[in-house]
């Protein structure tokens, strides 16, 4: 992937961005037109590059183009204010693309450094129930933790907030409602492994390894919810820059089983996972 | 309020001006770090908004100059970068809060308002209770009462409460409260934020006449008497 054509993508869609949000202050043919005009640069941008970041983003900008498109041949103010709207919205769908690269071509290429602190994994882990359970409440989903007492882990707060975060509003999006979450963390021969595992649809065996991949999304879950496909490359990128892993497997409550294994410090108690 | 952009792209600089004027603030515009260091200098500003990269000296450098001379004015650092790190030293440099680009205008403009009015309230004793029509918390005993009512809070619904309360009549953008009450710097894909505070809306709104937490189409959440 190339940094610098990334670069290039977030300065022109920041301008969009910006060009949308004063929209009514100016004349909107104006307006349109000069959006239709960066659209095209982008577009252009996007189909010089043959890897499929072009590929996936090409697909928004396609419907972004038709939409504006459309809109300049017509003359009808309350038209152009939903075209705009819609624009704004599939800029800021690229944009969360563009910044989950960039965030992953660093983390791979080792450019975030990782400042590591003592982190008290047990308190983490319950705050993470305490925001999400709310959520899962509201989608008609049981999320449930088993995490053991006094677990500290050197690590960074953010980085692992972001890792289960990730795994989280997965097991939110595809479990269907009625189903079960259950978060696990545990101290095991010195690594601390946090589990989030659902009675959800589950990951077909062929596909474990290849879900971690960028843009990989299982076909039976493209109609169920919308997503890029960079969440679980974000996860595993996160886990190596900590030193650890996240792996894929069946979980006993028929749905997916993600385990993430983590560096644990000395101070750490040694529990099995608790009942 | 007269406020100070640094900002090296010009058109995304008198989009800026243009949105913050329209918002009732003063605005001057420095293109480039030394002109921007100047201009700070002269100590006309109530907020200053640094773009982190700009040909000359960057905002970081410009920053630290300026708080080494002790100039206290706020600042808000807009950088293009956003990694964790890089909001770190951001701060340490003497920032006051940071957004990254490319952010939304109503995003900007929450956090400019939220900064202008921690600056003012600077000064008194802190408060140990807080005060919204007949909505009241105390911030010693951490009990809510609203209309001679007790209102029985979990601790971060109490939290996101005394936030509110805080910036009373300003939009908060769910970033900010993500921030600010869970301290958490990235977002979530789930829509966490809006259920904790439709469930705080339950308890301290549902069994009264007048709704104090008011949902602000797409932008956030604002607490105040009045519609
Ligand atoms: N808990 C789960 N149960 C079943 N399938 C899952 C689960 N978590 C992830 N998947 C499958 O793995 C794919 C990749 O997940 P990933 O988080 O990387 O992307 P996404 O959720 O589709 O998009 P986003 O980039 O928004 O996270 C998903 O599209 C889905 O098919
Ligand atoms: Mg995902």
């Amino acid at each position: 992937m190339s940094g610098m054509w990334l670069f290039v993508m977030i300065l022109l869609l920041g301008a969009m961005a910006a060009g949308v949000g004063f929209w009514w202050v100016r004349r909107r043919e104006q307006k349109v037109a000069m959006l239709r005009e960066r659209l095209v640069t982008v577009t252009q941008c996007a189909r010089q590059t043959g890897d499929n970041i072009a590929h996936d983003l090409r697909t928004p900008l396609t419907r972004l183009r038709g939409d504006v498109e459309a809109a300049l041949r017509q003359d009808d103010a309350a038209a152009h204010r939903a075209t705009l709207e819609r624009t704004l919205g599939e800029v800021e769908g690229m944009q969360s693309i563009i910044n989950a690269l960039l965030t992953l071509g660093q983390a791979e290429a080792g450019g975030i450094r990782v400042k590591k602190r003592p982190v008290d994994l047990t308190a983490l882990l319950e705050e993470m129930l305490e925001l999400y359970i709310p959520s899962a409440e509201e989608r008609q989903l049981r999320l449930e933790g088993r995490i053991a007492p006094r677990m500290l882990i050197e690590a960074d707060r953010q980085l692992l907030a972001r890792i289960f975060s990730n795994l989280l509003d997965n097991a939110l999006k595809y479990v269907p409602a009625g189903g079960l979450i259950m978060l696990t963390g545990a101290i095991k021969g010195g690594r601390a492994e946090i589990t989030v595992e659902d009675s959800g649809p589950g990951v077909p065996q062929e596909m474990r390894e290849k879900i971690f991949e960028r843009f990989t999304r299982l076909d039976s879950s493209r109609t169920i919810a919308s997503g890029a496909g960079l969440g679980l490359s974000l996860v595993k990128a996160f886990a190596r820059l900590l030193q650890g892993d996240v792996t894929i497997g069946s979980s006993s409550l028929g749905g997916a089983a993600f385990s993430v294994t983590l560096p644990a410090s000395a101070a750490s108690v040694s529990t099995p996972f608790p009942r | 309020m007269k406020l100070l952009i640094m900002e090296d792209d010009v058109a995304a600089a008198r989009s800026l001006k243009e949105g913050l004027e329209q918002a009732g603030h003063g605005v001057d515009l420095a293109h480039d770090g030394d002109q921007g260091y100047a201009l700070a200098r002269q100590g006309h500003h109530d907020l200053w908004i640094m773009d982190v990269m700009m040909p000359g000296r960057d905002g970081l450098s410009v920053l630290k100059a300026l708080r080494d001379e002790g100039r206290r004015t706020p600042a808000l650092i807009v950088s293009a970068l956003g990694e964790v790190d890089e909001r770190v030293e951001g701060l340490r440099a003497g920032g006051d809060d940071y957004v990254v680009k490319p952010y939304a205008f109503a995003e900007l403009l929450a956090r400019v308002e939220a900064l202008l009015r921690r600056a003012h309230a600077f000064g008194g004793s802190p408060e140990t209770s807080l005060e919204l029509a007949d909505l009241k918390i105390d911030l010693l005993s951490r009990s809510v009462i609203r209309a001679g009512q007790a209102i029985d809070l979990q601790p971060r619904e109490f939290r996101l409460l005394e936030y509110l309360m805080r910036n009373a009549g300003q939009v908060v953008t769910r970033t900010m409260l993500l921030e600010n009450v869970w301290e958490y710097f990235f977002d979530p894909q789930t829509n966490v934020v809006d259920v904790h505070i439709s469930r705080l809306r339950q308890k301290i709104d549902k069994s009264f006449a007048t709704p104090l937490l008011h949902t602000v189409r797409g932008e956030g959440y604002i607490l105040r008497a009045e519609r």
